[in-house]
């Protein structure tokens, strides 16, 4: 038996499933051991990968009205029970017939106005959980390209050599700027996944700070979801153009790191 | 880029509803995404989603209020799917029984330290965002481990709620989980392998 932290406590530090004890020694050999820091952080990695990877398929909008039907059906004799009573309102009924009707008009406008505001605030909220999806989906490539120390796949300061690797790899092109700030020095790039999709990880260094630069294809009908500004740490630059999304993250000083988008962002209408 | 709105959903019922309607529609998106990865094909999924809908529903009236109603709608949707032909043809083709030890006690001994490899490269495996390769080796995960993948990694069940909904001790969950893992660790170094990541 190794001193190491076995499989099984491994697996049960990603899950959240120790005990407060557990995870207290565990933390304490974590600190002393790189080994198994690196390990339980790879194991973390491929649980919100998997996890990631696991959201694969949408409901069909048919199946959803079917199961609608079906999970509504349970309360359907209570409405079964509505609509007679309404139908027994006679010609006779005279004004308080219409006074019913004006407040069934009534009270469809106001559902109408809630069902527009629900639907408002379900896009907003839905715009928000995008944002901070492409974030977290972001600072994890970033980290994990951080903690490996294997070089870029394509390990070149040189934008020559940079721009042609993806040629064949990626359905896009873009531009990199000619002149960098000192300080600021291109060291390669990869090629990576984004929400399925492929995308250049172009890899800067400003000083001792390591910076990441997704560049992926502006697919059509995309609504414009820029990432959140901040996410683990790390700050987030983006713009967009008429074909590609660019997105910087770093732990550099904003200023610095949008100098750096900017500069890409005035490679892009050469 | 998009995000599929499931797992949002399915993490805003906290609101006390008490309908099937209430509890169950939220839950709609993981379950078709469930049954789509089990039975892998879209049309056995929607089968197997309205099989478990009408089965739950008929049992509703069983359903203990306050208790996990997660757990107990994909538990009947795992065994729905079962004895589906999907579940079956699964079943046949995978020597499960030979294959996983179920016996949760001794389960850890089969993967004592081998399930991670401490020499292997962390980029292979850290290449995780190569979304095509995960789905590809999450196609190979028998299906024991492919569930048991899907309730803890993309539902984030817990050990305990995992191992009722799959009717077996906490320690084969815990088992396949660690088998699991090193499937698709396994698959996806092969895969950097084979695909060469040096320009």
């Amino acid at each position: 038996m190794s001193d190491h932290l076995s499989a099984a406590t491994l697996n049960a530090l990603a899950d959240g499933e120790l005990t407060e004890e557990e995870l207290a020694s565990v933390t304490e050999h974590l600190h002393g051991c790189p080994a198994c820091t690196s390990h339980a952080l790879q194991q973390s990695l491929l649980k919100s990968a998997t996890e990631r990877a696991g959201q694969r398929y949408e409901v069909p909008d048919e199946l959803r009205r079917r199961m609608e039907r079906i999970a509504s059906s349970q309360s359907t004799p209570g409405r079964m029970v509505e609509r007679r009573r309404s139908s027994l309102l006679s010609p006779s009924d005279g004004p308080a017939k219409w006074a019913g009707w004006a407040a069934v008009a009534a009270l469809l406008l106001s559902a109408g106005g809630m069902a527009v505001f629900e639907v408002n605030e379900r896009r907003v909220q839905t715009a928000a959980v995008q944002r901070k999806a492409i974030a977290t989906e972001l600072s994890d490539q970033h980290i994990a390209t951080l903690a490996v120390n294997l070089p870029p796949q394509v390990l070149s300061s040189d934008r020559h050599t940079v721009k042609p690797w993806f040629q064949g790899k990626i359905p896009f092109s873009f531009n990199l700027p000619d002149n960098l700030p000192e300080g600021t020095k291109l060291e390669g790039a990869n090629l990576v996944y984004l929400h399925n999709r492929p995308a250049a990880q172009l890899l800067y260094s400003i000083g001792s700070h390591r910076v990441s630069v997704f560049v992926q294809q502006r697919t059509t009908g995309t609504e414009d979801h820029a990432p959140a500004a901040e996410q683990e740490g790390f700050r987030l630059s983006s713009f967009n153009t008429r074909e590609l999304d660019v997105v910087a993250i770093s732990d550099v000083d904003p200023a610095n790191l949008a100098n750096l988008i900017g500069l890409i962002e005035r490679a892009q209408v050469r | 880029m998009t995000l599929l709105p499931w797992k949002r959903a399915t993490r805003e019922t906290n609101a006390r509803p008490s309908s099937f309607e209430d509890l169950a529609m939220p839950l709609l998106p993981a379950l078709y995404n469930v049954a789509h990865w089990l039975t892998r094909n879209p049309s056995d999924a929607e089968d197997l989603v309205q099989e478990t809908f009408l089965k739950s529903l008929r049992g509703f009236a069983s359903f203990e209020a306050g208790s996990n109603f997660k757990a107990w709608i994909f538990r009947i949707l795992r065994n729905t799917y079962l004895t589906s032909r999907s579940g079956l043809a699964a079943r046949r083709t995978v020597a499960l029984e030979e294959e996983l030890r179920e016996d949760g006690e001794s389960a850890p001994a089969a993967y004592p330290e081998g399930a991670i490899d401490r020499e292997t490269p962390e980029l292979n495996l850290i290449r995780l965002a190569d979304r095509a390769a995960l789905h590809g080796a999450m196609e190979k995960l028998p299906p024991p481990l492919l569930e048991v993948v899907l309730l803890c990694d993309v539902e984030e069940m817990k050990y305990k709620e995992i191992a009722t909904i799959l009717e077996v001790p906490i320690g084969t969950v815990m088992s396949r989980i660690a088998r699991a893992r090193a499937h698709l660790r396994e698959s996806l170094e092969s895969n950097s392998f084979h695909k060469g990541f040096r320009a």
